[in-house]
Parts: C-alpha cells; sequence; structure tokens
C-alpha cells in the first residue's frame, strides 16, 4: 500500500496531468471553434453560393425559329407543330404495364418500344421526360385524350419540324437547318451567356441551326434566346421542384425580298438543267429571286433523310447541293461587252462614230496571232452600236488591244467583278478579275498583251458568280449607280457606289441602253429570237462562254458531243427600257447559245416581275 | 451539493447535473436526427428506444459501489475481448467492415464495449502501483493497449481503434508514466512514422490523409464527404437556416448526415449561435467531469473519471474535428447525438459508471 505522503504525490501529479491533457483538448476545441467561424462567419458568403450552386440546375428551354416570309408576305418557310406522346418515368411503377396499357391505343413498333425500355430508368432517376412516340395521327391523339384519365403521367406536347413550303424552290435561298454540335451550341450559349447545355427540345429533331443561305446568315436572328427552368435538384440530379421559369425569347421572323411567283417562273423555266437565275430591284439592290438547279428539298435535309437518298444526292454528277448563283464561276464572256465599250469611251479610245472593218479575227500584232470572232467573215465595218448589237469580238479585241490593262481591270471592278457584292449571302465567291500580278502568282507566266485582248470578250481568265452578273447588270441600268444586294428590306449598312467618270454623259448611257435594246429588238441582234417572247422593252447582252477553244465550226461540231465540253449560255437583262426596275443574269450550264437558250429564262422572269 | 436522493432507506447515487445535462443531449439529438433523417420517424423512434434504455442503464450503473467495477474489470475486459472474437468469428459484415454481432433485436459494436472497458481495467490494474510507474508495468499495460488497439484496428475500424488506444494511454499518463518514457518513446513514435505509414495504414486511409493534406485532390473522391460537409457547415452562416431547411442534408448532398456528420446538418440548420449553445453542454460535461474527478473518493476512482471523460473529449474531438476539415475523416460518431445504438450505449455505460465513481463515499476515509 502508499502511504499518505505518496497518495499526496501521486494526486498532485493526476491532477496535473489530468489538467495537462484537458489544457491539450481546451486547445483543440478553440481550434475547432476558431475554424467554424471562419466557415459560418468569414467565409460564409462563399459556401453560401456554394449551397445554392449545388442544389439548383438551369434547364434551357429552346425558343421557336423565325418564320421567313417572301415580299408579299407569305410565308416560305414555317414551324410545323407535331403531336408526341411523353411520359415522366419517375412517376409510373412499372413500365411493362405501363407499355402494354398503352400498345392497346397507340400502336408502338419495336423500336420505340426498345427505346422507351433503354431508357426509362435513366430518366427516372432523374425525373425527366421520356418521349414515347414522335409525331402522333390526328386518330391515335383521339384515341389517347379520352382515355387520358386512365394514363395521369401521360401527356401529349407539341413539337416542331422547320417546314419549307417552297422546299425544292428555295434549296439554295433559304438553305437549310441541321442539328447543332456541341461546340456550336457552346458558342451560341457563351454568347447568350448561359453555362448549361442541357435543353428542353422544341423541335421534334433537338435544337436546329441554319447551315446554309438565309437560315445560316441570319441565324442569330431567326434564332432567338433560350429560356431557362430552374429546378431544385438533390444530390445524384433528380429534378425537384421547379423553382423559376424564364420563357424563351422566340426568334425574329425574316421578311425577305424575294417573290414567292418569280421565283417560281425561274426555276419551271430553267426546268432542271445545270444553271443559276438571280433577278434584283435595281433602286433598292433587292434579290427578288434566286434560284441555282438542279435543286433538292430542305425539308427532307432539315427534317431527316435516309441515307441512300442523301447519297444519291451527294452522288448526282449534277450537284445539286452546289449554290450556282453564288458559287459558280462563269466567263462572263460576250455581256461584259458593255462595259469593255464604256472603258473605250471614258479613255477616248473610241466614240460612237468610230467605227472599224470586221473580217472575223483579229490579229495580235506582237506575234500575229489570230483571235477569232463568233461569225465566220465577220461583220463587215461596226461602230460601237453594231458592235454591241452583233456582239463583233473584233471590236472588241481591238478595243482591248489598245487599252492599258490596270485602268482596264480598275474599271471593271466598279461593276462588281472580283468582289462581293451581296450583304447576306451565304458564302458567296469573288469570282476572278485577274491582275498581272496575280498571273504570275499563280500560274508563274508574264502577263501577255494577249491576255488583255481575250479579257476585251470576257473570257480568259476572267470569272464571275451569276450573282455577280446580276449585279452587273443593275449597275448598267441605272448608269453606273449601284446598291449592295440583299435578301432583305431596310438593310441600313448597305454600300451605295457609283462609277466615277469625266467622259461619260446621260447621252452615252442612253446611247449605250439603245444599243442593248437592240441585241433583241434589232433584225441582226444576237438575242433576235426573244421579240416574240417579250411583253416590254428589254436591254440584253448575250454571252456564249468557250469552255474549249476551237479553230472552226466543224471542231466544235466534233467537242460538242461531250456535253460537258459545249459552250455556256449567259446574258445579262434589265427592263422596261428606258426606266428598268428590273436586272437579271441567267446562266445555263453547257447551254450553248446566250441569246435563244438563257435569253427566254431571262425574259420570263422579267415579264413575270413587270406584270405584277 | 447532493450526491445521493434518499428515497426512505434506500440511497439512489445519482448526480443531477451530469444526468440533466445527458438527458438534454439525448433529446435535442432525436430533434436533429429527425430532420438529419429527413423525417424519418421510425429511424427517430428507434433512437428513442436507445435513449431511454440507455438513460435508465445509466442510472442503474451509478449505483454500484467503486469497488464492484474494481473487483470485477478483469471480468469486464475478458468478456469485452471474447466479444470481439466472437465479431472476428460471427460478425456481421457491412461494406468489408466486420464490427457488429447481430444479437437479433439489436446490432452491437462491440469496440464499443471494450473502449469503455479497456481504461476501467487499466485503471484497477495501475492504481496501487507505486510512482513513477515502473518499466515492467509500463509494458505489460502497453502490450495490453496494443493487443487490444489491434483487434479492433483489425476489423478495420481505425478510428474506434485510436479511441481504444487514446483511452488506454490516457490511464497510463495519468497513472504516472514516467516523462522520461514519455519523451523517448515520443522520439521513437515520429522515427517510425515512414514505417507506419508504409505497413499499417490500408491504401484507402493513406488517400484520406492525402486528400486531408490537400482536398483540391480530387473534389468527387474521397473529399467528397468533407467539401459537402463544408459547404453545409459554411452555408449555414451565423443563425442557421432553419429546422429542417438545410438543403445539404435535405437534398442528400451530405453523406452520412444521420451518424458521422450530424453536426454538419446541426450547423447548417442552426447557424453558429446554434453549436455553440450544443458545445456549452459538451463543455459542461467535461467541466463536470473534472471537478468530479479531482473529488473523488479514491485514485482508482480518479483514474476512471479522468481516463472516460479523455474518451469521450476524444470522441467528440474527432468527430467535430473531422467534420469540419481540419482532421482527417476517420469515421466516429458524435456522443450522444449521431444514430447508432453502440456508441449511444457505451457514453450511457461511461457516465454511469463516472457517477458512480463520484457519488460514492468510502466509508474508511475522511
Amino acid at each position: 500500500m502508499i502511504d499518505l505522503n505518496e497518495r499526496f504525490i501521486e494526486k498532485r501529479s493526476f491532477f496535473n496531468r489530468l489538467i495537462i491533457v484537458y489544457a491539450f483538448f481546451g486547445f483543440a476545441f478553440s481550434f475547432f471553434l476558431y475554424q467554424t467561424y471562419s466557415l459560418q462567419v468569414s467565409e460564409y458568403s462563399e459556401y453560401e453560393t456554394a449551397a445554392i450552386e449545388n442544389k439548383t440546375k438551369e434547364v434551357l428551354v429552346q425558343p421557336i425559329r423565325g418564320i421567313i416570309y417572301d415580299r408579299s408576305g407569305k410565308i416560305i418557310v414555317n414551324n410545323v407543330p407535331t403531336y408526341d406522346l411523353i411520359i415522366r418515368p419517375s412517376k409510373i411503377r412499372s413500365i411493362e404495364n405501363f407499355l402494354s396499357e398503352i400498345s392497346l391505343i397507340i400502336n408502338l413498333n419495336s423500336d420505340e418500344l426498345n427505346y422507351v425500355k433503354e431508357n426509362f430508368d435513366l430518366k427516372a432517376r432523374y425525373n425527366r421526360e421520356l418521349v414515347v412516340k414522335k409525331n402522333l395521327s390526328k386518330e391515335e391523339i383521339a384515341r389517347f385524350e379520352v382515355r387520358s384519365y386512365k394514363f395521369p403521367n401521360t401527356f401529349i406536347d407539341v413539337r416542331y419540324s422547320r417546314h419549307n413550303n417552297y422546299p425544292k424552290l428555295f434549296s439554295h435561298a433559304v438553305g437549310y437547318v441541321g442539328g447543332v454540335s456541341n461546340d456550336e451550341l457552346i458558342n451560341i450559349l457563351d454568347s447568350q451567356k448561359l453555362p448549361q447545355i442541357e435543353t428542353i427540345f422544341k423541335y421534334s429533331n433537338g435544337f436546329q441551326i441554319g447551315k446554309t443561305g438565309l437560315e445560316s446568315t441570319y441565324d442569330d436572328l431567326l434564332r432567338g434566346k433560350f429560356g431557362r427552368k430552374i429546378y431544385e435538384v438533390n444530390a445524384v440530379g433528380r429534378l425537384l421542384d421547379e423553382r423559376q421559369f424564364i420563357k424563351p425569347i422566340n426568334g425574329e421572323n425574316i421578311f425577305t425580298t424575294l417573290d414567292i411567283d418569280v421565283q417560281k417562273v425561274a426555276y419551271d423555266q430553267m426546268d432542271n438543267r445545270r444553271g443559276a437565275v438571280v433577278a434584283v430591284e435595281i433602286d433598292t439592290g433587292s434579290i427578288v429571286s434566286y434560284v441555282s438547279t438542279p435543286s433538292f428539298s430542305t425539308n427532307a435535309i432539315s427534317n431527316g433523310i435516309s441515307s441512300s437518298e442523301f447519297n444519291t444526292l451527294i452522288k448526282d454528277k449534277n450537284k445539286p447541293f452546289f449554290d450556282r448563283a453564288s458559287q459558280g464561276r462563269y466567263s462572263p464572256a460576250s455581256t461584259i461587252k458593255p462595259a469593255i465599250g464604256l472603258f473605250g469611251l471614258e479613255n477616248n479610245i473610241i466614240d460612237w462614230d468610230f467605227s472599224l472593218d470586221d473580217p472575223g479575227y483579229f490579229i495580235l500584232p506582237e506575234d500575229q496571232r489570230v483571235y477569232r470572232g463568233w461569225r465566220e467573215g465577220g461583220h463587215g465595218k461596226v461602230n460601237l452600236n453594231k458592235a454591241m448589237i452583233v456582239s463583233s469580238n473584233t471590236f472588241f479585241f481591238s478595243l482591248a488591244y489598245q487599252s492599258d490593262i490596270y485602268k482596264l481591270i480598275d474599271y471593271l471592278s466598279n461593276f462588281g467583278f472580283g468582289a462581293n457584292v451581296c450583304a447576306d449571302c451565304f458564302n458567296p465567291d469573288k469570282g476572278l478579275l485577274p491582275t498581272p500580278e496575280w498571273k504570275m502568282n499563280n500560274l508563274n507566266f508574264g502577263w501577255y498583251k494577249g491576255d488583255t485582248v481575250n479579257l476585251g470578250v470576257g473570257q480568259g481568265y476572267l470569272s464571275a458568280t451569276p450573282l455577280q452578273l446580276a449585279y452587273y447588270s443593275s449597275v448598267l441600268a441605272n448608269k453606273g449607280e449601284s446598291k449592295d444586294l440583299s435578301f432583305v428590306f431596310d438593310k441600313t449598312d448597305l454600300k451605295n457606289s457609283y462609277i466615277k467618270s469625266q467622259n461619260i454623259s446621260d447621252l452615252d448611257w442612253k446611247k449605250l441602253h439603245q444599243s442593248m435594246i437592240g441585241v433583241i429588238d434589232s433584225p441582226i441582234g444576237t438575242a433576235k429570237r426573244l421579240q416574240e417572247l417579250k411583253k416590254y422593252i428589254v436591254a440584253a447582252k448575250s454571252g456564249t462562254v468557250e469552255l474549249v477553244s476551237t479553230e472552226t465550226k466543224e471542231d466544235y461540231k466534233i467537242i460538242r458531243e461531250n456535253e460537258g465540253n459545249r459552250d455556256h449560255a449567259i446574258i445579262i437583262a434589265f427592263g422596261p427600257m428606258p426606266n428598268p426596275k428590273y436586272a437579271v443574269s441567267v446562266v445555263i450550264e453547257n447551254g450553248e447559245s446566250g441569246g435563244s437558250v438563257a435569253g427566254p429564262v431571262a425574259i420570263a422572269v422579267l415579264n413575270s416581275l413587270l406584270d405584277k | 451539493m447532493k450526491k445521493e436522493l434518499i428515497f426512505k432507506n434506500f440511497s439512489v447515487y445519482f448526480d443531477h447535473y451530469l444526468f440533466i445535462s445527458i438527458t438534454l443531449l439525448s433529446v435535442m439529438g432525436l430533434f436533429f436526427l429527425y430532420s438529419a433523417s429527413h423525417g424519418d420517424l421510425n429511424s427517430v423512434i428507434k433512437q428513442s428506444i436507445f435513449v431511454g434504455f440507455g438513460l435508465c442503464l445509466m442510472l442503474i450503473l451509478s449505483q454500484p459501489d467503486p469497488d464492484f467495477y474494481k473487483l470485477f474489470s478483469s471480468l469486464f475486459i475478458i468478456l469485452s475481448i471474447a466479444l470481439m472474437f466472437a465479431t472476428m468469428i460471427f460478425g456481421k459484415e457491412i461494406n468489408g467492415a466486420k464490427r457488429w454481432l447481430n444479437f437479433g433485436f439489436f446490432t452491437l459494436q462491440t469496440s464499443e464495449i471494450i473502449k469503455i472497458a479497456l481504461p476501467i481495467f487499466l485503471a484497477s490494474y495501475l492504481y496501487n502501483k507505486p510512482l513513477p510507474i515502473s518499466t515492467k508495468h509500463t509494458f505489460i499495460t502497453l502490450a495490453l493497449i496494443c493487443f487490444v488497439f489491434y483487434l479492433v484496428y483489425s476489423q478495420p475500424d481505425l478510428g474506434t481503434g485510436l479511441v481504444v488506444f487514446m483511452a488506454g494511454v490516457y490511464i497510463l499518463f495519468l497513472a504516472g508514466l514516467s516523462w522520461k518514457f514519455i519523451f523517448t518513446s515520443f522520439g521513437l513514435v515520429v522515427l517510425s512514422l515512414p514505417f507506419l505509414w508504409n505497413n499499417f495504414l490500408e491504401p484507402f486511409q493513406r488517400q484520406r490523409i492525402l486528400t486531408f493534406i490537400d482536398p483540391s485532390n480530387d473534389p468527387y473522391g474521397s473529399s467528397w464527404n468533407i467539401t459537402q460537409s463544408k459547404i453545409a457547415i459554411g452555408s449555414g452562416g451565423m443563425s442557421g437556416k432553419g429546422y429542417q431547411e438545410g438543403s445539404q442534408a435535405n437534398l442528400n448532398f451530405l453523406p452520412e448526415a444521420e451518424t458521422d456528420f450530424i453536426f454538419a446538418v446541426i450547423a447548417e440548420e442552426f447557424g453558429f449561435v446554434g453549436i455553440c449553445i450544443l458545445l456549452a453542454f459538451f463543455f459542461f460535461i467535461l467541466l463536470r467531469c473534472l471537478y468530479l474527478a479531482f473529488n473523488a473518493r479514491d485514485r482508482f476512482c480518479r483514474l476512471t473519471i479522468g481516463g472516460l471523460s479523455l474518451v469521450f473529449a476524444s470522441t467528440l474531438f474527432i468527430n467535430l474535428g473531422m467534420v469540419v476539415g481540419i482532421i482527417p475523416v476517420v469515421g466516429m460518431p458524435m456522443p450522444f447525438i449521431s444514430k447508432g445504438g453502440s456508441s449511444l450505449l457505451s457514453f450511457y455505460i461511461a457516465f454511469g459508471i463516472i457517477i458512480s465513481m463520484a457519488t460514492h463515499k468510502k466509508l474508511m476515509q475522511k
């Protein structure tokens, strides 16, 4: 046993040691309280935010895309509602029972049954909706509605598909929509300052964005702004209460300058031949008709198409997807002659009285090379007026020969060659306005005098799109003044331009117009066959684009055996004269004759425009 | 200060400070549990049966004279060790851990019992050893501590194992372990830490410690719990979100909300003010134990009260420290509050014994 003294020492040692341990815990708990204080008081707002972020989830609600109208207010593209059968899996106890009961009312095929079975559990866990069947028929809707009391967690909701009322007429002008890629969607959400990508779809094929044409260039406006549904969620991401609904702002409607009737005339006139028609209103620069043929159905592309049909379209050698109107490059050929003539007048190389003898060819003095006209034997004595009417190559070869290439290129650029002339076209090509530098850089050859001579008749390296040719046509019609082309009214930022000239008077323009009227009205005009088709006085200039250079008509007969070698037919026209309102360009690939093949299309389009 | 309630000739040993504060804590625990379990009345009823039973047990265990515990302490520890072995053989495996013995109506976590039995036994073994404790007795004691620790640790249950280990060490220290030994072994432990790290810790335990040091390591892995716990506590702010209004707990962001992380639920719903009030009860109990230890009748009682109160303090601190992220996650219930019968009962037993030690006067003394 321990004695009293030891007992006292023991007691004191125990007290000291217990106090030491208690002190340690006192320190530990103080530290704990300090930590709790910093979490709850000093850093409160951070943790409060974190807790709110934890428990809320925003689901985006898709806006409805804007409607696209024609110039008279008729709908071109609309959203067509379809009715889908939708369930709330989290509130349905047995999917097997549900499917056997609903199958009695609405027929489900094996794909639909499998889709529902595969996705049921996942959607139930997160409390999401599940689409059982898309695009119900009217009978199915009626059968469901009368029995809907049996299916408390099942409902029919409207979904939309993008529908073009004239799917082939506007396939290139208006274009089509398609599913959005993840990256594209992230960009769109960033632009609307939205972080999430889970979306309630309003479209039966998910969120759609414009892929081509106006659907693409005006996608920002048509698209609208996402709305948001803010839900409370639990830790596994299941949606609980809906806390807030910020409605989406539907897309803006677009009122285009396109005219359905004229578009239809142009499309029918093209009759599936390869080519393009562009018609513009001269005063406003607005595009009235924009056709590229052959075409395809935008509805099939926007809302689903079988892969075999798609492959047929892709492999079609006539390339229906190719937008010839703004991306097809064609030599302007003889349609360039009015501009060359104006250049000659401006630079005092010629005047209206100047004439020369056209033997049917032009010999380049430098190397004795022969440049031929279209007519063997030539046109005899020609001045500018006659050269335009009969389309004398010799006259313009000679004129170009006397021209300074840089001045000529600069002058041609006034007419939109080598430039973008459209404010809202989808991916327009600029064509090519060749310069000596361009030739050296790209072909590794210096510029020959012969190149300038060829330029005088629109052959050689110069190329333009039908869209540029329509612009060119409207510049000629409007006596050098022009506005950039556009598909919508009231586009405020359209570029105005006019050709600065010192030597060209209003009289010169009138004479030029007169000679272009003569192209159709004169008995020797290259497009005289159009006389019986036209209802109004129309100025025009036809062209025939040589794809293969031949010496004689016999040679051409051989090469035209292959359709792809035949000349392109091309025409620019405007009317009614003397105060033209509309300008048109038509290109028909391998159509051979500008006047008699492309011409009737241009006249029909102008007739239908002016009949209004 | 009354230490006995006298009913006619029959006296009931009773410390109303401890009894009232423990009862209040237990009732508050039920109230918190109702919220943490999203209003699951069943688990609250089950827990309240434990509380009622535990309070009675505490009262009953206060009655025997401390000599009874001294006398039977070896039996207690042998029985507890036998239970541990039984657990090893017949135990119920949950999530890869074998910690529970199924008695049909009640599943007992046996390590909770040995957590009490070990310090009582060591107190009865060391109370008559002269100061400072000799090397021989120190090693015998340490061997027993390590043996018991290993039994718990191998279940595996590192958290309870550490508390059991500390319980033993507290008694040894309070009984008068020589300072020389303390400093020497402390040095050795520090030197052997790398060895322990590599050989004694399971990979998931190492990961927990690593994430504790750098929580940004894996936000959805082992630090998910602690991240969510901190959000719950922090978002409670000064005055809390209100009873049953805690979104972290109600929407299941907080893991183990009814058991290990119940403090986070309380902090979220009642704020800093609420937890200060709650902690005041705990601190009051600890200080009361300190007072009782100082006034205990003999060395055995002193050691037992001191040791058991420190077990209580350690459990509380490990739980709280883990929940606020100042120590790694080891899995430790909050005394009297967390759901779970074994831990609850072990502390009623501990306080029953503490009250017995504090209230019985030695007839010979004074």
